[in-house]
């Protein structure tokens, strides 16, 4: 049970705190509204079937600090993308490159963002949701013009290093007509830490706009990492998400798609690699305001020791959305006995003339691929990991920046293929 | 090398091989014929080590070790070679990566070094040539999409790069063509040698026209029925397999339609 008491040393928690824009109109609606609303609904407990699964008490248990601005105090691997670092949810200036008229900080674009903040959310959203409209302190926008191209990839890096630090980052993607951009979100942790990193990005997709998402979660193994991914699509725009989550101790996605132009296609990839006692959630939603509309998800989790993930994937296909074209596969691997995996595929369609497929499995390697390796003189440990790999493999490979899919192999190779990596 | 006495093998309790005596000597090629069903695919893969199969009476003995009591992937690096009668596609993995893998698997449980990736690649390119397959094939994902015929040749490229003692090939000649028969008996007899030995298990003589073996056995109702030199191959040819003795009409039948 959540007590009102709990909900109110959330809000305690972050009073005080200075948040952006505290003269900016518009925004302390927002944020009041949100505030009401996390009063209302509170933080998720398993009485609310959407987080049934879920169990929040080792989150629910521990004290989070807001901290104000951080400095990097790790090293990052070098890269040649221009590449924005985040610390506990804050811009570190010094750290970051690629900043320009087009990519900033939601703190120096509160005009920019007017309108587009908080478009995309859910009409109720849960506690967490609110809590980070209500106390956005910081995060990235990406701001493009008509027939703007971002060249190449910009890469958005958020480190979690202090103990205990929560962070409310909301980041905005502003895709206006033909545009086009590619941006690769990481979350990464310090080892055996324990934070929150409660954060939403919303994409707004103007017409014929392209946008390739990538999210890569390495949390710390402690972490709680509660993410939304909010997407609205007008006509013709192409949207792909891709979510990676390696890691983390509970991870909570929601991911919904308003298809609101006709012509529209979203394309949702997602990978979740689960292992000790990790849990995995992920909520897809995608829905179908309008006709002509197509959309592609391709879920795929491996668990092993006593991990559980959740796939509840909606689509919703409006009266009026005829020749709609949707499909949604979720597979799951069960590397151990005492791992779970729970899917939910929720088809409420409405129109008549639709396309939509659906498929879910929850099952083991093959033994006869097993057996096949074997015979070649493939010990069964490898065998295991060969096949498993490529089991999780697939989804890397409807990546199709090269980069990304190849540095992303190699991630995927080291979490699933130790000591047999040179092998791809 | 290896030596199978009385061997006896059940699948979900339904016995399926009923008694099978057989001794294969280095270097020598047996041929095992026999109707659909008579349990040929079953020998194969309980001399491979697959599972499910339960071993209920005899032995296996393989080069003075008793092979029942190893792991599949261990009779692997001790020199045994399945080609499977249905190869297996393996998605994601690709031929490379999968022979790689199981060289330096059979390499490290010898004690040697791991196959350097130069020497790999020359000797993986050599014998795909062998087999007439395209180099290209070798990085595509185990067998997936590959024709009939492909995954056939596939079976034989393995073989040669893992070069085993003791070589099962189970129908590796059914729904080839004549060209690929060809090239796969082409493939099969350059791995003949003095130490290497051969079983074929085929449903036709016609395979045996392009690797000849030194001996002939039919398998019937789980037992080996009859065996002979290469001439009882063109018996069976000539006048089909209910002649022979404790083959019964249903047998023949079935081995006709299929
Ligand atoms: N896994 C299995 N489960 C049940 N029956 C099997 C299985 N494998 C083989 N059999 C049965 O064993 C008999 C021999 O099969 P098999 O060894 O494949 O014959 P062959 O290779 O000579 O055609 C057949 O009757 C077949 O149906
Ligand atoms: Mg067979």
């Amino acid at each position: 049970m959540i007590t009102a008491n709990e909900n109110q040393s959330w809000v305690n928690a972050h009073a005080g705190v200075a948040l952006p824009g505290a003269d900016v109109a518009w925004l302390n609606e927002q944020r009041a509204a949100a505030l009401a609303q996390f009063e209302k609904v509170g933080l998720p407990g398993v009485r609310d079937e959407d987080w049934r699964y879920t169990n929040l008490r080792a989150l629910k248990s521990n004290d989070y600090a807001l901290n104000s601005a951080s400095v990097l105090n790790v090293e990052l691997a070098e890269t040649t993308n221009p590449r924005l670092v985040f610390v506990d949810g804050h811009l570190d200036v010094a750290a970051s490159t690629g900043l320009s008229d087009s990519v900033t900080s939601l703190k120096d674009s509160l005009a920019i963002v007017e309108g587009a903040f908080g478009s995309t959310l859910p009409i109720e959203p849960h506690g967490f949701t609110a809590l980070n409209t209500a106390y956005a302190h910081d995060g990235y926008v990406v701001n493009l013009t008509p027939n703007q191209v971002l060249d190449g990839v910009l890469e958005v890096v958020f480190v979690s290093q202090s103990a205990n630090a929560v962070s409310h980052t909301r980041n905005i993607i502003i895709a206006q007509a033909n545009t086009q951009c590619t941006i690769i979100e990481r979350h990464i942790g310090a080892q055996g830490s324990v934070y929150l990193n409660n954060i939403i990005t919303e994409i707004v997709a103007g017409d014929n706009a392209h946008i390739d998402h990538y999210k890569i979660q390495q949390e710390s193994d402690d972490a709680f990492h509660m993410g939304g991914v909010f997407i609205n699509q007008a006509s013709n725009s192409q949207v792909k998400n891709h979510n990676i989550a390696l890691s983390g101790l509970v991870t909570r996605n929601d991911i919904y798609c308003n298809l609101l132009g006709p012509g529209a296609h979203m394309e949702m990839n997602g990978l979740v690699v689960g292992k000790g006692r990790q849990h995995i959630d992920n909520h897809t939603e995608v829905n179908h305001a309008v006709p002509n509309c197509t959309s592609d998800e391709y879920y795929k989790t491996v668990l092993d020791d006593h991990s559980r993930s959740v796939f509840r994937g909606r689509i919703i296909v409006a009266q009026d959305a005829q020749l709609t074209n949707a499909d949604q596969q979720n597979n799951n691997l069960l590397l151990s006995k005492n791992a779970e995996a729970d899917c939910k595929p929720q088809l409420e369609i409405y129109a008549d003339d639709v396309k939509c497929s659906h498929g879910a499995t929850v099952g083991q390697l093959d033994p006869t691929s097993l057996f096949y390796l074997k015979s070649r003189g493939i010990n069964a440990e490898s065998a295991n990991a060969l096949l498993t790999f490529a089991f999780a493999n697939e989804v890397i490979e409807r990546i199709k920046v090269d980069r990304v899919r190849e540095e992303l192999t190699q991630i995927l190779a080291g979490e699933l293929l130790s000591g047999l990596e040179e092998l791809i | 090398m290896l030596k199978v006495t009385n061997l006896h093998a059940s699948v979900d309790g339904k016995e399926i091989l009923k008694g099978i005596t057989l001794e294969v000597k280095p270097g020598e090629v047996h041929a095992i014929m026999g109707p659909n069903g008579s349990g040929k695919s079953t020998l194969s893969n309980v001399i491979a080590g697959r599972d499910g199969y339960e071993v209920t009476a005899g032995s296996v003995e393989y080069l003075g070790k008793d092979l029942l009591e190893l792991e599949a992937e261990e009779r692997a690096c001790e020199g045994i070679f399945l080609a499977f009668q249905y190869p297996v596609e393996i998605p994601g993995v690709s031929n490379m990566a999968m022979l790689k893998a199981a060289m330096n698997s059979i390499r490290k449980y010898h004690g040697q070094d791991e196959i350097k990736a130069g020497d790999f690649l020359k000797l993986i390119r050599q014998k795909a040539d062998l087999v007439e397959m395209k180099h290209e094939f070798l990085k595509r994902a185990v067998n997936e999409g590959f024709s009939g015929g492909e995954k056939k040749r596939n079976e034989i490229l393995q073989m040669a790069m893992l070069e085993p003692k003791l070589a099962l090939l189970d129908e590796t000649d059914s729904g080839l063509d004549i060209d690929a028969l060809k090239i796969v008996s082409h493939g099969v007899n350059a791995l003949r040698s003095p130490e290497r030995s051969m079983v074929l298990v085929t449903h036709y003589q016609r395979l045996l026209d392009y690797i000849v073996p030194d001996y002939v056995h039919v398998l019937a109702n789980g037992q080996i029925v009859k065996s002979g030199d290469k001439s009882l191959a063109l018996e069976l040819e000539a006048k089909g397999y209910s002649w022979i003795e404790g083959i019964d009409d249903n047998q023949t039948t079935a081995a006709q339609a299929s």
